[in-house]
């Protein structure tokens, strides 16, 4: 009787999901399984995506994040994309410039559009045609040492408007460098060699007036290598010379251990930092040099021209889209939310909390890395470049010799 | 079986003469066919065209590639002829029949055993300012050394992958070189004592001619190990200081993945086959030609 019952219930359930799966067009989703609770996260999400509706299922496929960049190429190659997949921020125009992926315009409405910081429509839009969207931005500055900044009467400015000057950050370094404790004044994180390179350290270029390309002209010779951006080169490495910072740290624990009384770093700190410093960290606006600048983009999602369906794609980002699931996700990984909307919603982020600054630098005076297909070409000269002038090599040669690299691939992909 | 039975020769042949066809021959003969087109790593929109040999005038610009190869070439004088002295040495050492001499074999070969990836992390400990080495330096001089940055160091970079690379190739030579050496007949020496040859001229004259064959195929094989030196430098210095660890699979490699131009990584990838190919021929007839075994 009993094995009957059971018997009849499964049938009944194998019946309901077949009926259920039939009438639902399905819809891959690719995604770099980052950290673990942002993988939890998207994997929740995808789950109450399913729930609440029956039209659209999602079968979300995780590729382990260091050879997913590897494993979206080969697919691109052999046209086996999925409908949706996750873009970390400097590829996107590479993959809308081959033609992978559908614009989303005729999705977003202006009103959507607006929400979105500004950073976060740049990062995705190629030629005039938005590509992709992602649920959060990432946010970088000066940490410092409370204890520190007060031993040498630094002023502790808290919005983007008074933030340093020139002359004042010179200044509170010196006096820094001077303190009995502190080995090094500043904390580049300059083991992490890699994307690091260009998303940490272009914005001082930019701060210098200079950039890694001129943005219009296509072209890096003049722009990178140009007056200012020596400057920038040779101001870069003479933190260095002067011992203001350690071109080989032992690892990431400089700020932690109390060794260095300003780290230039990223919103993923915030939770090891304020967990060994206490209330002695300090959230600092970007200086002011020539110009105020400072680094974002991160991973975003997209419709590839390989989905049947985008409209059924579109339903399943504009639920991950939703501030309370921005939230939920920002909340979980730690970065700013890519909506004003989900600011609102966040605890940090929200006018008056700890990172609220972040959002303000996005507002104002965050710059992307340049959204061309030749940028792979121009993050790695780059690199190189910083990598090779950090260790003593001649500034207006590297930078040449960068500048001749990105300008040989913007004419051989034809684009200038 | 017969020996001239055709259809066992082919069903012997055919599982080997599959695989490398379909993981060497074609491969290299696409990278051919590759290195004249301007393939992308992801595709351009405007397709893939044929170039004619601009990559390869482009090569002969490339100051990155001669940088590489430069490096190489160093890399394969140094490494070579320590790396095959030591592993003979290492091998004799091991052949000795004491007790304990398998502990020591496998002393030695463990290095070899150990993934490349996971010892380049280890010794990057352990070149570190404030690593063992120089711990141990500056111990051992009285606080007279001062830490040094072995792999930020232009003039320290190389011979510390070097060294390194010798350390953990060393044990594989070495196996190659004992096989050899218990293959030699004891009769040979006993004629030797007989005659009153010192261990010395025993080597000299018994050991090393008996181990030609061996030591060309090691000289050789070292060499070309050597060439694609890869792994060390991307874990350990990613080329730098200053390219001073630059080679050139880290070139192609960067080329390829890193600026997505498989075009141009292809023409990198057939000249640097004919560069090895050719020194291994030169180096088989130099090796074939002198000490013959009379």
């Amino acid at each position: 009787m009993r094995k009957k019952l059971i018997l009849a219930l499964t049938l009944t359930m194998v019946l309901m999901m077949t009926a259920g799966v039939l009438a639902a067009t399905e819809i891959t989703v690719w995604y770099h399984s980052g950290r673990g609770p942002e993988r939890a996260t998207t994997q929740d999400q995808v789950r109450r995506f399913n729930e609440m509706q029956d039209e659209v299922k999602v079968n979300l496929v995780e590729l382990p994040e260091g050879s997913y960049n590897e494993q979206v190429q080969a697919a691109a190659v052999s046209d086996d994309l999925p409908d949706v997949l996750d873009l970390d921020g400097p590829f996107i125009a590479n993959y809308a410039w081959s033609g992978y992926l559908h614009p989303l315009d005729e999705f977003v409405s202006q009103e959507m559009k607006d929400d979105f910081l500004p950073s976060i429509i740049s990062q995705g839009t190629y030629e005039g045609n938005l590509y992709a969207l992602g649920a959060f931005d990432s946010g970088l500055s000066f940490w410092g040492n409370r204890k520190y900044l007060e031993a040498v009467d630094a002023r502790i400015p808290t919005s983007v408007e008074d933030a340093w000057t020139y002359e004042e950050f010179m200044q509170i370094v010196a006096d820094l460098q001077e303190l009995e404790d502190v080995k090094y004044a500043l904390d580049f994180k300059m083991f992490d060699v890699g994307e690091w390179y260009t998303y940490g350290f272009s914005p001082f270029f930019q701060a210098f007036g200079a950039d890694l390309i001129d943005r219009e002209e296509k072209q890096a010779e003049g722009t990178l290598n140009g007056e200012k951006g020596i400057e920038a080169g040779k101001w870069f490495k003479s933190l260095f010379e002067n011992g203001y910072a350690n071109q080989n740290p032992p690892g990431d624990t400089e700020f932690i251990n109390e060794e260095a009384a300003l780290s230039w770093t990223g919103h993923w700190n915030y939770n090891p930092y304020t967990e060994a410093l206490g209330d002695n960290v300090v959230l600092l606006p970007t200086p002011k040099f020539e110009k105020q600048a400072t680094g974002m983009g991160s991973w975003a999602w997209s419709i590839t021209t390989n989905s049947e369906n985008p409209e059924a794609a579109w339903k399943f980002l504009e639920f991950v889209l939703q501030p309370e699931n921005i939230v939920q996700m920002t909340d979980a990984n730690g970065a700013v939310p890519s909506r004003s909307s989900a600011v609102e919603l966040s605890e940090p982020y929200k006018e008056g909390g700890d990172l609220a600054l972040f959002v303000e630098q996005l507002e104002t005076i965050a710059v992307p890395r340049p959204v061309t297909p030749a940028y792979p070409v121009i993050t790695d000269a780059f690199t190189t470049a910083i990598d090779n002038i950090v260790s003593g090599g001649d500034v207006e040669e590297e930078l040449d010799k960068a500048a001749q690299e990105i300008d040989d691939e913007f004419q051989y992909l034809g684009i200038n | 079986m017969q020996r001239n039975d055709k259809k066992s020769i082919a069903s012997f042949l055919t599982p080997a003469a599959v695989l490398l066809g379909a993981f060497m021959i074609l491969p290299f003969l696409m990278a051919f066919i590759l290195s004249f087109t301007n393939q992308r790593l992801i595709p351009s929109p405007r397709g893939t065209q044929f170039v004619g040999i601009a990559n390869y005038l482009r090569v002969m610009g490339d100051e990155l590639f001669k940088t590489g190869l430069k490096n190489n070439v160093v890399f394969v004088i140094v490494v070579v002829p320590l790396q095959t002295a030591l592993a003979l040495g290492l091998a004799i050492l091991v052949n000795i029949k004491v007790k304990g001499n398998k502990f020591f074999r496998a002393i030695y070969f463990i290095p070899t055993v150990t993934t490349m990836v996971v010892v380049s992390v280890i010794w990057s400990f352990l070149y570190h300012p404030d690593g063992l080495i120089n711990g141990f330096l500056t111990t051992i001089s009285f606080g007279i050394w001062d830490g040094i940055d072995f792999l930020n160091n232009t003039s320290t970079a190389f011979p510390a992958i070097m060294l390194m690379s010798i350390w953990q190739g060393v044990g594989f030579q070495m196996l190659i070189f004992l096989a050899a050496l218990q293959e030699i007949p004891d009769s040979f020496y006993e004629a030797a004592d007989i005659d009153g040859a010192n261990t010395w001229q025993q080597f000299m004259y018994i050991t090393l001619p008996q181990l030609k064959n061996t030591t060309t195929f090691v000289i050789i094989s070292t060499t070309i190990l050597a060439f694609r030196l890869f792994t060390q430098v991307f874990v350990m210095t990613n080329g730098g200081p200053r390219n001073s660890t630059y080679t050139v699979m880290l070139h192609i490699y960067n080329m390829a993945f890193k600026r997505l131009n498989i075009g141009y990584a292809s023409s990198l990838t057939v000249i640097f086959f004919i560069i090895i190919l050719i020194i291994s021929i030169i180096q088989r007839f130099v090796l074939n030609d002198t000490e013959e075994v009379q």
